[in-house]
């Protein structure tokens, strides 16, 4: 009977010991690490590094002390690289899954090669890369990996590896050999085009690889929104992963504004709550960009974070980002999944980097702010037919990224101007945050460069650091009347000074540079910054410029920091792993201190994220090498891996 | 009018020229140098050229004038610091190494000069 007494008493007491375990803070640490170790397979199968865009690697090979011996194991060049009228943008994450490092080029080719050497396994081409560039041109984002739960034995693509083209159409073909699914859509081939067909000035262009949740593809696009007034509408789509058959469409721009206006899109990466189901959409801004006069109207999708069933399309939550937004401040990255723990509760939460510097930090089940956000007064518009939003989210918690007013004038490169930049700031509208385009020109601040650009932060599960690149970049947007653009420019949509027609609209639009005539930045430096944060608290951990700006071969101070397209990745030793920058160079940073650790030379800037993987038993880093006109005109087709010795 | 100058160091000038153009064309066309392409690089090499001919002159022209001497001393002088400045700015140290080894080219030449100088300003005195 004791001993019976005995063992119920621990019995309970162990019942009671582990309900404390999981509801107390350790507990949720606890249950967190659990989740870890059942995905810790050290794949890198997503662009985001996993569906969660967390862009996290439990890889501990390589660590803060051993970094410094990091060597470049293997680099290959795909040769999909060109410049002038057919320039490439090379943005891909390498995908490693399937013992195989997958990546998709800016020629539209998918190149598969071996995970330790580099080695090409094979490579396939969806063609079109030689006509005429469409859309957005040769650009290219990565390729996306889908495997069946249950494969039939002995029947191809069963896992199938999907690319998209700039002329609408995404290919799927068989992971292991890189032959075209004959049964997804036609011999292999989806034309989204098809179903994109309402106000269609142009293909579609699919650059960003689609998010895959079970057995759907839900997939995005990019348009050219500075175009016309009137687009394509921005609409999403549910793909069986298998078929390539439309399951469903999410139309992110209301009916009866289809005839105004368009795009408001989704262009860049999907996120993913594998528990829920739910894809989380970062919506981008409507057409035309800059002059939002006839389209009044509010559009709640657009500028959005916006959550739907990743199986039926249906809404659950939104959250505007930006109201009536006139700054093509898009959202521009994936939101990245994390549980908060906060006052001894876990949160399912996601974090929405945007352009404005802001982090929307939200109940990823519900859309409310974990952080209160404010709406705040905004200036007017003063453009005959446009009203700009009264007021504006405000984040101000987490601190943002950038300050709310423009960085002063450069002195230097005012002096060295003979007072350009500060004559040229004097006679623009310079109002700080959200002040709106106008016809003698106003200072975007932040501008279309970001804030946060496309790719977002990074984020460590376990102790929920979450760390993102950031750049200080005003420009100068110009509304040029109808008359005087059509005097100007003619029939041309674009043109090299930034112009672009909004065709359709009472405005043209030009965006420039606030540069002097030397192409030295008019503001004071930092230009990019690397911050991290403690997302239990919502504590700013340390901030520090980041990079460097290369100009004529010359490098700039490393605490003048450098404009950034490409975000980081973080590893569970407590390494960040960036390119990024415009001096073509990938950086190990130190998660904890911010220093950097290691640096190597590359071909061109790293405008990607890197992939972290593991294969038979070593770690590895790979980045996809190949630069962006915005940055520096270097381009690259390098794709590199690095490891320590053996 | 002429008179002999040193030419000491001046060899040694030409061959670090030699190294920074070298360098120069192979970071131009380098990819894993950063330097592709690169305008600084173009600047570099050009400076080199000059210090080059600049050190030929010197090396070759034992009996030159004082202004050209002058000269010769002066730009060397200021291209080995501005190219110095750029081997710094580019991150280069091959480039700074090699306007190291002119500056020593060009203190051996000025330093022998001054020498050969108070050689002859002895010989004089002594033969007064």
């Amino acid at each position: 009977m004791k001993t019976k007494m005995k063992t119920a008493a621990l019995v309970a007491l162990g019942a009671a010991a582990a309900a404390a375990l999981y509801l107390s803070p350790f507990g949720a640490t606890a249950q967190n690490s659990m989740m870890m170790a059942a995905s810790d397979n050290q794949v890198w199968d997503a662009f985001g590094g996993n569906q969660q865009a967390q862009k996290y690697s439990t890889a501990t090979q390589i660590t803060p002390e051993n970094v410094k011996n990091l060597k470049r194991v293997w680099s290959i060049h795909t040769g999909d690289v060109s410049s002038g009228a057919r320039s490439t943008t090379w943005g891909a994450t390498p995908l490693f899954v399937n013992n195989t490092v997958y990546v998709g080029t800016p020629w539209y080719r998918i190149v598969a090669v071996e995970p330790d050497t580099g080695k090409q396994k094979w490579a396939y081409s969806a063609g079109g890369a030689d006509g005429p560039p469409e859309n957005q041109g040769l650009k290219n984002r990565g390729a996306a990996y889908w495997a069946a739960t249950m494969p039939e034995g002995g029947k191809a693509c069963q896992k199938i590896v999907y690319i998209g083209t700039m002329t609408g159409e995404l290919h799927g073909v068989d992971a292991d050999t890189g032959k075209r699914c004959a049964g997804f859509g036609k011999n292999g081939v989806v034309d989204v085009n098809a179903w994109a067909t309402k106000n269609a000035k142009w293909k579609i262009g699919l650059i960003q690889p689609p998010a895959v949740y079970k057995d759907t593809l839900i997939l995005g696009w990019a348009g050219n929104d500075w175009v016309y007034k009137t687009e394509n509408p921005g609409t999403v789509y549910g793909i069986d992963a298998r078929t390539g058959a439309l399951k469903w469409t999410f139309n992110i721009i209301p009916p009866d504004m289809q005839n105004t206006t368009g795009t408001a899109n989704v262009w860049a990466s999907i996120s993913v709550d594998p528990e829920t189901g739910l894809a989380f959409l970062p919506t981008s801004s409507p057409s035309p960009n800059y002059y939002g006069g006839d389209r009044l109207k509010e559009m709640p999708y657009a500028t959005a974070t916006v959550a739907v069933k990743a199986e039926t399309g249906e809404v659950v939550w939104s959250r505007q980002l930006v109201h009536h937004d006139i700054w093509d401040v898009d959202t521009n990255s994936a939101p990245t999944l994390l549980d908060i723990k906060k006052d001894g509760k876990i949160i399912p939460a996601l974090i929405q980097a945007t352009k404005m510097g802001f982090h929307f930090v939200l109940n990823r089940n519900t859309g409310e702010p974990v952080w209160p956000i404010e709406e705040r007064p905004y200036p007017a518009s003063d453009v005959k037919g446009e009203v700009a939003a009264k007021t504006q989210p405000y984040v101000p918690y987490p601190e943002p990224t950038i300050p709310d007013t423009t960085p002063p004038v450069s002195k230097f490169a005012d002096i060295v101007s003979f007072g350009e930049c500060s004559r040229w700031k004097a006679r623009i509208r310079d109002e700080g945050r959200y002040t709106p385009p106008s016809v003698r020109g106003s200072i975007s601040w932040p501008a279309t460069l970001g804030g946060v650009e496309w790719g977002g932060g990074a984020l460590d599960p376990v102790t929920n650091t979450y760390v993102v690149n950031s750049n200080v970049v005003p420009q100068i947007y110009t509304l040029v009347p109808r008359a005087d653009a059509d005097k100007l420019y003619g029939d041309k949509l674009r043109a090299q000074d930034g112009y672009a027609a909004q065709q359709g609209s009472a405005y043209g639009f030009k965006l420039e540079n606030f540069l002097n005539m030397w192409g030295m930045p008019c503001w004071v430096p930092p230009y990019g910054t690397l911050s991290s944060y403690d997302m239990n608290s919502g504590k700013l951990l340390w901030k520090k410029p980041f990079g460097q700006v290369q100009k004529w071969g010359f490098y700039m101070p490393e605490s003048w920091g450098s404009i950034t397209i490409g975000a980081p990745a973080m590893t569970k030793s407590g390494l960040i792993f960036i390119g990024a920058s415009m001096d073509s160079r990938v950086r190990a940073i130190d998660t904890r201190s911010g220093n950097v650790l290691w640096k190597h030379l590359v071909d061109a800037p790293a405008v990607s994220q890197p992939a972290i993987y593991t294969y038979k038993g070593k770690q590895y880093v790979a980045f996809a090498v190949g630069g962006n006109g915005i940055l520096t005109p270097r381009l690259a087709d390098q794709l590199v891996a690095f490891a320590l010795p053996n | 009018m002429t008179q002999p100058h040193s030419t000491r160091g001046a060899w040694l000038i030409v061959l670090a020229s030699l190294i920074v153009i070298a360098i120069c064309v192979y970071d131009y066309y380098t990819p894993e140098s950063g330097l592709i392409g690169a305008g600084g690089v173009i600047l570099v090499a050009g400076a080199a050229g000059l210090m080059l001919l600049a050190a030929l002159a010197m090396a070759r022209m034992p009996n030159r004038s004082s202004s050209l001497q002058t000269f010769l001393v002066v730009s060397i002088i200021l291209d080995i610091i501005g190219s110095s400045v750029a081997g710094y700015f580019l991150e280069s140290p091959v480039i700074m190494a090699a306007e190291a080894l002119a500056l020593i080219g060009w203190l051996m030449n000025v330093i022998g000069n001054a020498a050969d100088r108070s050689v002859e300003t002895d010989e004089v005195e002594d033969e007064d």
